[in-house]
């Protein structure tokens, strides 16, 4: 039993041999190209990624008509604005958004695996994807919430979706006090992937 | 019993973490992409055909039920992308694509040399195939009639539906009973048909609303509500809690 406490000394080098093994004997084998990984790495830094949640959110801030479209038909209100093909694509197939507010604090997770709106949020980061979390999100997400820094008071609500079906959430954060004078693009540098997902709130810079 | 299932609401589990990368070793970005081009080849997509020798079905389902058969501990123990890389190696082993001998030959000559470089080939058309699965995704919506037995606001009772292999009901929610919050237009498939779990077939998908107190009685934070979206199959009428819903 103890050896399944223990990794091998060269977990990270066996683990980058054996990826690489395994890419190259898949190009061999004419089932991906050598190009095919890189194809899709590009795609998540360029077309699907935060930087496209960040312009959705920041519209919805300058934007209340938008933003109540947003709430009301995600799809369609994200389809309004001017972002790369693919905003319905891959883990975007049906997306919902749910906005924080006064007295409502959401806070989106996965019990099962690691669902995640890819089109606007790319990739799921390490701590989403964490089983500690998923455990424990969904029975105490203040505690939860606390140890990311962000203290929920008792007055307000918290709300936990769990994407168990093929629905993919996000959360419309609230627009930081102090922000005023900025204008949609200065929004959206204040717009985080922990934000989208409820471990954060937006922050003035 | 998987404990893979049975995650929501489990203890003693010590500080969430909170990396907020997405890839924390370079390696994991490319087992990442071979799984997404997977998904893209996948022979049941309605997507051109392309040479790549990719004739089987990989979904996330199949990564997903890789992932529940681990040893429980074993799931704790691997960071997600090292348990990515066993999956799907053992997958392409299993098919027959690759044979685990020439796998382990390969990787020792990686693991001596690190920058030995990749092979080239391959047609373009493979990798324009996994860029129009990205765009155009995969809608498990069907714009079908289905029977819809619950409104907004109804009352109902989860089912303990028999899962084996996998399942997409939360474990935490089986036996209780929640509030219809959503009726989602249309119907949704699954990605594969998980038996007498019983998601695969067109239906419709509700998301309920559950009292934290209920789900953990004299264990639960205040002034919270928990929220899931589930396939009509796991929920049932409250009173008729003990009758086996048709399939």
């Amino acid at each position: 039993m103890s050896e399944r406490f223990k990794y091998r000394e060269d977990r990270e080098a066996y683990s980058a041999a054996r990826v690489r093994a395994l890419e190259a004997l898949l190009i061999k084998k004419g089932i991906i190209t050598d190009r095919t990984v890189d194809t899709v790495l590009e795609f998540f830094e360029t077309k699907m990624g935060p930087f496209n949640g960040a312009k959705i959110v920041a519209r919805a801030w300058v934007d209340p008509a938008f933003r109540e479209r947003l709430i009301a038909d995600t799809p369609k209100a994200i389809a309004e604005l001017d972002l790369p093909d693919g905003m319905a694509g891959a883990e975007g197939e049906h997306m919902r958004a749910v906005a924080n507010a006064p007295g409502v604090h959401n806070l989106i997770i996965c019990t099962l695996c690691s669902c995640y709106p890819w089109p606007v949020l790319g990739l799921p980061p390490y701590w989403y994807k964490d089983p500690t979390f998923r455990s424990r999100a969904a029975r105490e997400p203040r505690a939860v919430l606390a140890e990311f820094g962000l203290p929920i008071a008792e007055d307000i609500e918290v709300k936990v979706w769990d994407s168990s079906a093929q629905i993919r959430w996000f959360v419309v954060p609230e627009r930081p006090a102090g922000t005023e004078g900025l204008s949609e693009s200065e929004l959206e540098t204040l717009v985080t992937p922990e934000a989208m997902m409820g471990v954060a709130v937006a922050k003035a810079a | 019993m998987k404990l893979q299932h049975y995650l929501g609401g489990l203890e003693g589990l010590g500080p969430v973490s909170t990396e907020t990368r997405v890839f924390v070793e370079p390696w994991e970005t490319r087992i990442f992409g071979i799984h997404t081009a997977m998904m893209a080849l996948s022979v049941q997509l309605p997507l051109p055909a392309t040479p790549s020798a990719f004739n089987t079905i990989w979904t996330w389902a199949d990564l997903r039920k890789g992932a529940e058969s681990l040893n429980p501990f074993d799931y704790f123990k691997y960071r997600y992308y090292e348990k990515w890389l066993g999956g799907i190696s053992g997958y392409f082993i299993e098919r027959g694509y690759i044979t685990a001998e020439e796998l382990d030959a390969l990787t020792d000559e990686y693991y001596q040399d690190p920058s030995k470089p990749l092979p080239v080939a391959g047609d373009a058309a493979i990798d324009d195939r996994v860029v129009q699965y990205l765009v155009e995704g995969d809608s498990p919506k069907r714009d079908v009639t289905v029977t819809v037995d619950f409104s907004v606001g109804d009352v109902v009772r989860i089912e303990n539906v028999p899962s084996i292999e996998h399942t997409r009901l939360p474990g935490f929610l089986r036996n209780k009973t929640g509030t219809v919050e959503t009726v989602y237009p249309g119907a949704y498939t699954y990605l594969c048909d998980t038996g007498p779990d019983g998601i695969g077939p067109t239906m419709a998908v509700y998301c309920i609303r559950f009292e934290p107190a209920e789900l953990w009685p004299g264990n639960a934070e205040q002034n919270f509500s928990l929220y899931a979206d589930l396939y009509a199959r796991y929920v049932a009428a409250i009173d008729n809690a003990t009758a086996t819903k048709a399939a």
